[in-house]
């Protein structure tokens, strides 16, 4: 990894076109501008790590009712939370409430 | 009553006044702004959440006070007004919001839980949002302790 310092007001040039600038600093956090072409997709590492973590759950099977069981045994309060957290509305599934999925 | 093909539940009935409106979808899921909670008994308190408008979406939650009863949520103010709350302060988990946590089954490895982006659903009316928490310790694949079976017969 290249590391450079910077103070604020400076920047750094990457490519052609992209410029960051050190906008502030203030403790721990660091304001930066960026100037980029439009094409040159520009975010937070966190909402790649999000998206990429999204995409993964969107294949987690919902019918593994064993591995399900097995992972609700295994948390900390049991099947029951003690949050007294209440679910106001879910949709009704009618008959098939007591199939197992 | 709307009906509503499911992923692995068959086709089920709804009132519209159930269904959680992410109008920002989800993040890799943008036009996704409808999901319907499904509970199943047996795997309470586990929660499932159908989108309205594609059948094969459906994500497996668990309330995230389950997994780390000392959450504490930090919401920016922009993810605050997406889900209709008051900007002032950050919400109560269970009296003002309904807070989710996504769950990853990895295959031939944990189960882990997205901690980094909750989904934040207002209790009153239905706003929600797939929130991002920066400058936290939590992880965006917080594995599940014990989650072998090996480790629970022992």
């Amino acid at each position: 990894m290249l590391v450079m310092r910077r103070r604020q007001g400076e920047a750094i040039l990457i490519g052609d076109g992209v410029e960051i600038r050190i906008l502030s600093i203030d403790g721990t956090r660091v304001k930066m501008g960026i100037l980029a072409p439009r094409s040159v997709p520009v975010t937070a590492r966190e909402i790649e790590l999000v998206r990429k973590e999204n995409l993964q759950a969107a294949e987690t099977p919902n019918d593994a009712s064993e591995t399900m069981a097995r992972l609700l045994k295994a948390l900390p309060n049991g099947a029951t939370p003690k949050t007294g957290e209440k679910i106001p509305e879910v949709a009704d599934l009618g008959e098939k409430k007591d199939q197992i999925l | 009553m709307a009906k509503c093909r499911t992923k692995s539940h068959g086709e089920i009935e709804y009132s519209e006044d159930v269904v959680m409106r992410f109008s920002e979808g989800l993040f890799g899921f943008e036009s996704e702004t409808g999901f319907l909670p499904i509970e199943v008994p047996a795997l309470h308190p586990l929660l499932f959440l159908q989108s309205v408008q594609r059948e094969g979406l459906c994500f497996t939650t668990l309330p995230i006070l389950v997994i780390d009863p000392d959450y504490r949520l930090n919401l920016s103010s922009a993810d605050l007004e997406l889900a209709g709350l008051s900007t002032d302060r950050q919400p109560v988990i269970g009296e003002d919001v309904l807070c989710l946590a996504i769950l990853t089954l990895h295959k031939d490895g944990p189960t882990t839980a997205n901690l980094i982006a909750p989904l934040v659903i207002n209790l009153r009316t239905r706003e929600a949002v797939q929130a991002l928490i920066l400058d936290s310790e939590y992880s965006h694949q917080h594995v599940f302790p014990a989650t072998e079976p090996e480790a629970i017969c022992s």
